[in-house]
């Protein structure tokens, strides 16, 4: 791998943020050792990472630093002349320490009004988010359900015949099934082992009535959908196949490129 | 947005706090406690442990020193991940947890409402803005790794987004940052 597509991988931004095994964290630096640019490009990334926390910080509540100057044993010494000169009045020097006081206790109270709120805002918008992804993962499981629910229904009615497709000689890995109702004339597709195809191509499925192929229908590799509904197919239907297509379909099937076949 | 130009040099600073110095922890503190603490506050959500976070943090950079690697990195870099690594822990504490289950929801709305406040996820100066020029799924990645302390796999798993897809977002959604945010 030359330094830019290990660059471009990503794998230094994940570094950055430690989130790395021990053993990919070590093939970084080893590479950052060997290598200027990608030396250079974690440097970047260290520093649009501290951008990022400059712009998003937050002032975090007053009591924290001097709790942790005590924790740390690091209270500072105040630089306060006690003697001073004494021309001020004791009274002058209460009243000015006593504003003082005042003074910092309202902006402190400020502060922790103001960071709480800052919080609380925060938190909101959290549980906002977390409840669309909420919303929006039930309803892909809803979906899905519905789906497998109309399946089944599908695959256990009597009134379906099922038509096994097998892998041809071109793709003896290849399994579909066909389930068709012959008084309705329904035809639902179960994929169960096609391989992908590229972006022009496409599928199609054949339904051979009278010796004669007859268009059912064009479909994609990838569909997530259990069933997959084809076009309707009257009776007489003797066999049906699948052939691998230019994308929208042919008019007549290319047989050569025939993937799964099965009598019905 | 190049807030932390005006600092002293992070090695000079690095350099004092080995020397135990507390001027040294005043000034660590005083200009880094908020961009750590804004870290910290977005994973753990909770103001109260935010802050003991904070403060076990700045205690780790002090006792811990010695554990810094100039060579691995920038000091802020080892301070963030410090502070990020005591969050995620803290938040997968099973107290935690529970502490969370029974918050109210309710509480947050009044709180915000009394405020008077409109929605505002990320107030720095320029952050929004650099946010919003990211595409969406590169925001996503950037908010559940940096802002809610995901692990990748925790990602993969729970979205289905393959590990390699979720390298590649990150580092698209802190370069295009970077560009609109004019990092060198």
């Amino acid at each position: 791998m030359n330094t830019e597509e290990y660059i471009s991988s990503g794998i230094l931004e994940s570094y950055v943020l430690d989130q790395l095994s021990q053993a990919e964290r070590m093939e970084v630096e080893e590479m950052a050792q060997g290598h200027e640019e990608v030396r250079k490009e974690i440097e970047r990334i260290e520093r649009s990472i501290e951008a990022l926390a400059f712009g998003t910080a937050v002032t975090p509540p007053a009591d924290v630093k001097d709790k942790l100057a005590s924790e740390l044993n690091l209270e500072e010494t105040p630089v306060v002349s006690i003697s001073g000169n004494g021309s001020a009045s004791p009274f002058l020097k209460y009243a000015a320490a006593a504003s003082v006081l005042i003074a910092l206790g309202s902006a402190t109270m400020a502060f922790n009004y103001w960071s709480k709120w800052k919080s609380a805002e925060g938190r909101l918008s959290d549980l906002v988010a977390q409840n669309q992804q909420f919303a929006d993962n039930y309803n892909t499981v809803n979906q899905q359900l519905n789906d497998v629910q109309d399946a089944v229904a599908i695959m256990n009615n009597s009134a379906f015949s099922r038509v096994v497709m097998n892998g041809t000689d071109n793709s003896p890995g290849s399994l579909a099934t066909i389930y068709w109702n012959k008084s309705t004339q329904d035809v639902y597709l179960n994929i169960q082992e096609l391989k992908e195809l590229s972006q022009n191509q496409q599928y199609q499925l054949w339904a051979i009535i009278d010796g004669k192929p007859i268009d059912a229908g064009v479909f994609d590799s990838g569909s997530s959908r259990l069933l997959v509904q084809m076009k309707s197919i009257g009776s007489g239907a003797a066999a049906f196949a699948v052939t691998i297509e230019p994308r929208g379909g042919s008019e007549s099937p290319s047989l050569e490129t025939m993937q799964v076949v099965g009598n019905v | 947005m190049s807030t932390q130009n005006h600092f002293i040099d992070q090695d000079q600073l690095v350099k004092e706090i080995q020397e135990r110095r507390p001027e040294a922890l005043n000034y660590l503190y005083d200009n880094y406690s908020s961009a750590i603490y804004g870290s910290i506050l977005r994973i753990v959500t909770d103001e109260d442990i935010a802050k003991e976070v904070l403060q076990d943090a700045f205690m780790k950079f002090w006792d811990k020193i010695d554990k810094y690697d100039p060579s691995k990195g920038r000091f802020f870099t080892w301070m963030i991940n410090i502070s990020r690594n005591l969050s995620i822990d803290k938040l997968r504490s099973k107290e935690l947890k529970k502490a969370q289950k029974t918050d109210d929801l309710g509480d947050y709305v009044n709180d915000t409402k009394s405020a008077g406040s409109t929605h505002q996820d990320i107030d720095g100066i320029g952050m929004k803005e650099a946010m919003r020029g990211l595409r969406d799924e590169e925001k996503f990645v950037l908010e559940m790794v940096y802002f809610k302390g995901y692990t990748q796999s925790e990602i993969e798993k729970e979205f289905g987004i393959p590990l390699g897809t979720i390298k590649t977002r990150l580092r698209m959604a802190l370069v295009n940052m970077r560009k609109i945010l004019n990092v060198e």
